[in-house]
């Protein structure tokens, strides 16, 4: 059929412009045509929303219905089915339901329904093991009759009765709580039974006799003659050596099994159980008492470490020394103070004012209260951080009891300023104490000790054990040094008198050189801080003067250096520059004090601010250099030294403040023979 | 057909159930309850009572709740059970029981022809009747496709134990036969294996630990100090209130009138041909004190007993509960409502006179746990007493929970001590029942039962050897 399109085409005419639109017309309404149209109240509610549809499309719930029923035939037939268990040995049938079985292959019809009949009425009955797997029993340990005369026999228990307890065991399957309540041995049965036919009423007195009064026994008295058999069979059965590790530990337990011990553990149980409700209440209350005290311990201790860890804060360096190095300088100080202060006020804030107890840094009450100036006599770094760490209040509050020395060492008491966290040996201490800084004086040492026939590894190093040895060491270590100094002074002679041979008679400038030589590097070095020294060192007998407090900080600087390069102070480069340099200071004893002073002075001023001498600053900032250039090379002068043990550095201070004190005549006999 | 209802066969092994249609008899003082096992609840629950007819053609027994409560003229009331907690008249103990489970479990069998009383004539052929006889018998037991689950009191002796397998083999028929102590049963019925029973019932209080399912008999604990024994106490009570208390039943009420609290009773009474006997009138007027104990009674529930310093004060401030009785007389009972029951805890308060003794303290549920869990071994204490079973029909007194458990946690305050009382009134009355239809009900059961087999080779002994 020609449309009219094809009319016009046909014609050649052109499309009209109305045909176009016709035709868009036609598509647009075919489309919208495809729209399902809804019905019904759905369709007044979108009428409602205008020409703009919401954005979420409403569909309308569809209504559900349960699922069918699938009918699967007819109803499923069940019937009562005859089952034997297999469990039993009676063959006793009971019935239960069961679905009716489908009837083997159906041939013909209407034979099969006969046979059917003939099934339900025939005996066909299940056998059923579904629940075969409760039907459990437990294991025993059986015994013939040679067995039981060889190893089992027992004066307290007859055979018949140990018979018997077996048989209660398997039939209680161990549960020995039941086994003891039902345990009823009546041997009179037994025994009666097999003497009767000897000889009527006599034989049966007799034979009840020995077990005259059934004997009460206790589940432990059951538990040891069964485990004690146990025991033995399973050392008859397999010999220890070859028991694996299961068995063997079965084998222990059965023969440590101690009643007497049982008995004990359960009068204590029910004792405890026993208990009357004051001594309960009692306990409950001492128990939160004991978790109080010791949250609060807790709590302190973290607050402690929490201390600590903001003291160790600004230079995470271990080493102590090192450590207080960076808080030298006063700016350091500064910063540090206002950092701590800081994180106080902070912390404050946080806690809403925080009471007494939880105050934990300084504020310049506590500066002007360091012991540096109030607490007269040395004071290690280490004492000094306790101090700090403590909380006054806490300090104040532990009741400190004192014991005279007598019972102090008679309950080995011994006080510390401060403990370390953690364990420590004493057997280690000791261990350290003979390691020097270098493995030649560290063999020397274990020389001299070997010579003095002391062993190697001490037993039971106690305290005082490690003190005795501390100060032995202390002495070896002074006999090293002397030993030291004389082997140098008897160089130093050999060559003075071989200059005296050569050059005949010189004065004492030749002597000054030889020791320039000697140590060239370090007089040209240290030269300025020396000098420094000579200049405040004349008065640092007295050492703690306020005015010189800038002062003695940076000579004690100095002179640390041979602290924290251990062998120094006695290393006769250091004692034999002083003499030569400073020919004033005729005692070495002195000048050795004067050190182990500054030194301390040196420590408790680490945290003083001295904003009023600005100038030490530099000072201190020119001495650090010459420090640092100075340890740098010490090495290279004395290479014995340079392994350095921090630990021992405390017990070799002393050493050698004593030595020096000591042997006083020899130092100035040298100096004299040096000033000759 | 994968949704599960009530046609599709369970999965295997599902609850390790396998049931058998077995019935399971609990014998009470009170009622006998009677199922089969695998259901929530016994179908039949009958008294224990039964009455009795004398006539001079001889004594005939009925059983059931409608006969038992007919004032009829010659009608006692009777019990077939012991005071010692043990079935004492056996004969109609299996009677009785019989009713229970044919009433209404297997129905009666359809009767010998010659016997059922429609067929008048064969009665005059005395001889075809005993040349019948084993016919007869074999037809008469009415058990015979149902193995039979029985319960029995934690104290029976080996004698009435045996009774039983007789009576369920040799006069029912039964193919098989279990026997299981009611404390057992009522921790199974609890979900427990373990634990402290405290059963409360109509005339014994028991007290039976268990330990995986097996009574511990030297811990089993029993008393008279139970139900009865309240209903004693409040029939003292009443009796020594000034004026007295009338207790009247209802069967002697024909109408009566409302009167104010305290008056006395304005009633009509029925008259009688022949007065009811002085046994069925008890009974009568036990139901009454059954109602009242339902409805007044309390147990002093607070701290310490009733008679510590100011308790009885404050019970006297509680509100009081009334109480009308059938014939009109009211009451409120203000803090006499408390005194029944304190005596199973405190004997010092138990009402007494000449007849009533007052009980022993060691008679006392308290001191019969004290003693029950001192005879365990010292490490089960703990357990069991973490789980400790209320059960029984007095239990249900208001409060008897917490008095109890006050008065436990007072003896063992160390431990955990932790009641396990079933809320609902069916499972805490027939706990013991229920536990038998757990168990009867288990395919594992099944190689326990006693059958008859067995039974014909060994003996009753062999009740002894297989129930433990």
């Amino acid at each position: 059929m020609a449309t009219g399109r094809d009319v016009r085409d046909m014609l050649g005419l052109p499309m009209g412009a109305g045909a176009g639109e016709q035709a868009k017309a036609a598509k647009k309404s075919k489309t919208t045509g495809g729209v399902k149209r809804m019905q019904g109240v759905a369709r007044e509610v979108a009428a409602l929303y205008g020409e703009r549809p919401p954005p979420v499309a409403v569909y309308e719930e569809e209504k559900t219905y349960r699922a069918k029923r699938q009918n699967t035939g007819p109803a499923k037939k069940w019937v009562q089915q005859d089952f034997v268990n297999q469990a039993r040995n009676d063959g006793l049938v009971l019935k239960h339901w069961r679905r009716k079985h489908a009837p083997a292959p159906p041939v013909q019809d209407g034979e099969d329904t006969a046979m059917e009949e003939t099934d339900i009425t025939g005996p066909y009955i299940e056998n059923c093991g579904d629940f075969n797997k409760y039907n459990i029993s437990v294991d025993l340990p059986t015994f013939s009759d040679e067995e039981y005369e060889a190893h089992l026999r027992s004066n307290d228990w007859s055979r018949e009765e140990t018979d018997y307890l077996f048989e209660v065991v398997r039939d209680y399957s161990y549960r020995w709580a039941v086994v003891w309540d039902r345990y009823d041995y009546q041997p009179g049965n037994n025994s009666a039974l097999s003497q009767e036919g000897v000889d009527g009423d006599d034989g049966n007195a007799l034979a009840a006799m020995p077990f005259a009064p059934p004997k009460q026994r206790s589940v432990e008295d059951l538990k040891a003659r069964f485990y004690d058999i146990s025991a033995k069979l399973m050392k008859l059965r397999i010999p220890e050596m070859q028991m694996d590790a299961d068995q063997y530990s079965t084998y222990e337990i059965l023969s440590k099994f101690d009643p007497l011990l049982e008995r004990n553990r359960k009068a204590l149980a029910s004792a405890l159980m026993n208990r009357s409700m004051d001594e309960v209440k009692e306990e409950e209350f001492l128990l939160t008492e004991l978790q109080r005290i010791n949250m609060a311990a807790n709590r302190l201790d973290a607050e402690r470490e929490e201390l600590r860890a903001r003291l160790d804060a600004p230079a995470p360096n271990t080493q102590i020394a090192a450590g207080l190095q960076s808080f030298t300088s006063s700016q350091a100080l500064q910063t540090l103070f206002s950092q701590l202060f800081q994180q106080d006020r902070s912390k404050k804030r946080a806690s809403g004012g925080g009471s007494g107890p939880s105050r934990l840094s300084l504020n310049t009450n506590d500066l002007a209260q360091t012991p540096a100036s109030t607490v007269p006599g040395p004071i290690s770094a280490v004492n000094r951080r306790q101090s700090m760490a403590l909380p006054q209040s806490a300090a104040a509050q532990t009741p400190v009891r004192t014991l005279p020395p007598q019972q102090e060492r008679r309950y080995n008491v011994s006080t510390h300023d401060r403990l370390t966290s953690g364990v420590s040996f004493g057997a280690d201490r000791l261990v350290k104490m003979r390691q020097a800084k270098s493995n030649v004086q560290t063999q020397k040492i274990a020389a001299a000790l070997h010579e003095l026939g002391v062993p190697d590894l001490i037993p039971i190093p106690t305290s005082r054990v490690g003190e005795a040895f501390e100060s032995l060491i202390g002495k070896v270590g002074k006999l090293l040094d002397v030993r030291k100094v004389r082997e140098k002074e008897e160089g130093e002679i050999r060559v003075l008198e071989a200059m005296k041979e050569a050059k005949g008679g010189s004065s004492t400038s030749s002597n000054n050189n030889a020791t320039a030589t000697d140590d060239k590097r370090s007089t040209s070095i240290s030269a300025p801080p020396a000098d420094r020294r000579s200049s405040t060192a004349a008065p640092a007998s007295t050492p703690k003067t306020t005015t010189n407090n800038g002062t003695t900080t940076s000579t004690s600087k100095r002179n640390e250096i041979p602290d924290s390069n251990p062998a120094s102070p006695l290393d006769n480069e250091s004692s034999t520059r002083r003499t030569s340099r400073d020919p004033t200071t005729t005692t070495n004893p002195d000048e050795d004090d004067d050190q182990d002073d500054d030194q301390d002075d040196e420590e408790d001023d680490v945290v003083d601010i001295d904003t009023s001498h600005p100038r030490d600053n530099e000072e201190d900032g020119d001495d650090e250099d010459a420090e640092g250039e100075e340890e740098s090379r010490q090495p290279s002068e004395a290479p014995a030294h340079v392994s350095t043990q921090q630990q021992q550095q405390q017990g070799r201070k002393r050493s050698a403040s004593e030595f020096s004190a000591g042997s006083a005549s020899v130092g100035s006999g040298v100096s004299k023979r040096a000033r000759k | 057909m994968n949704i599960p209802n009530s046609s599709t066969a369970p999965a295997a092994g599902e609850y390790a159930g396998d049931e058998v249609s077995a019935i399971v008899l609990d014998p009470g003082y009170w009622t006998t309850r009677a199922g089969f096992a695998g259901e929530d609840v016994p179908k039949s629950v009958c008294p224990s009572f039964y009455g009795q007819l004398d006539s001079d053609s001889g004594s005939q027994q009925l059983f059931g709740e409608n006969a038992i409560h007919n004032p009829l003229g010659n009608l006692q009331v009777k019990n077939p059970w012991g005071s010692d907690g043990i079935v004492q008249d056996w004969e109609t103990a299996t009677k009785l029981w019989e009713y229970a489970i044919t009433s209404r479990l297997t129905g009666a069998k359809p009767g010998d022809p010659t016997k059922n009383g429609l067929n008048d004539g064969t009665n005059t052929n005395g001889d075809a009747m005993d040349v019948d006889m084993d016919a007869v018998e074999n037809q008469e037991k009415p058990l015979e496709d149902s193995p039979l689950l029985v319960t029995e009191p934690g104290w029976n002796t080996a004698k009435a134990r045996e009774k039983y397998i007789e009576i369920a083999m040799e006069e029912w028929g039964a193919p098989a036969f279990y026997l299981q102590k009611t404390g057992v049963l009522a921790a199974f019925a609890s979900g427990k294996a373990s634990g402290i029973v405290i059963d409360v019932g109509a005339s014994h209080t028991s007290i039976t630990p268990v330990l995986d399912g097996m009574v511990l008999r030297k811990g089993v604990q029993k008393s008279t100090l139970a139900g009865n024994f309240v209903s004693e106490q409040i029939r003292l009570i009443f009796k020594q209130s000034q004026p007295e208390i009338p207790l009247t039943p209802h069967y002697m009420v024909k109408s009566k009138t409302a009167v104010d609290a305290g008056a006395s009773a304005q009633a009509t009474y029925k008259t009688f041909a022949t007065q009811p006997t002085d046994s069925f009138r008890r009974h009568e007027e036990e139901r009454v004190l059954t109602e009242f104990k339902e409805s007044v009674v309390e147990v002093w529930g607070g701290n310490g007993r009733l008679s510590n310093g100011a308790n009885e004060d404050i019970a006297k401030q509680m509100p009081g509960r009334p109480f009308e009785m059938p014939d009109g007389w009211n009451q409120v009972f203000g803090v006499e409502r408390f005194r029944p029951a304190e005596a199973l805890f405190d004997a010092n308060a138990a009402v007494h006179d000449a007849d009533h003794p007052k009980p022993k303290d060691d008679q006392t549920i308290p001191r019969l746990v004290q003693q029950a869990v001192q005879h365990v071994d010292a490490d089960q204490r703990p357990l069991l007493l973490s789980n400790i079973v209320v059960t029984g029909g007095s239990t249900l007194l208001y409060k008897f929970n917490d008095r109890l458990s006050n008065e436990i946690n007072n003896i063992y305050p160390s431990t955990r001590n932790k009641l396990f009382a079933p809320g609902s009134v069916v499972e805490r009355k027939y706990a013991a029942w229920i536990g038998g239809s757990i168990l009867a009900s288990l395919g594992s059961f099944h190689q326990l039962w006693i059958s008859k087999k067995e039974y014909e080779e060994h003996g009753p002994s062999i009740v002894e050897k297989r129930c433990r």
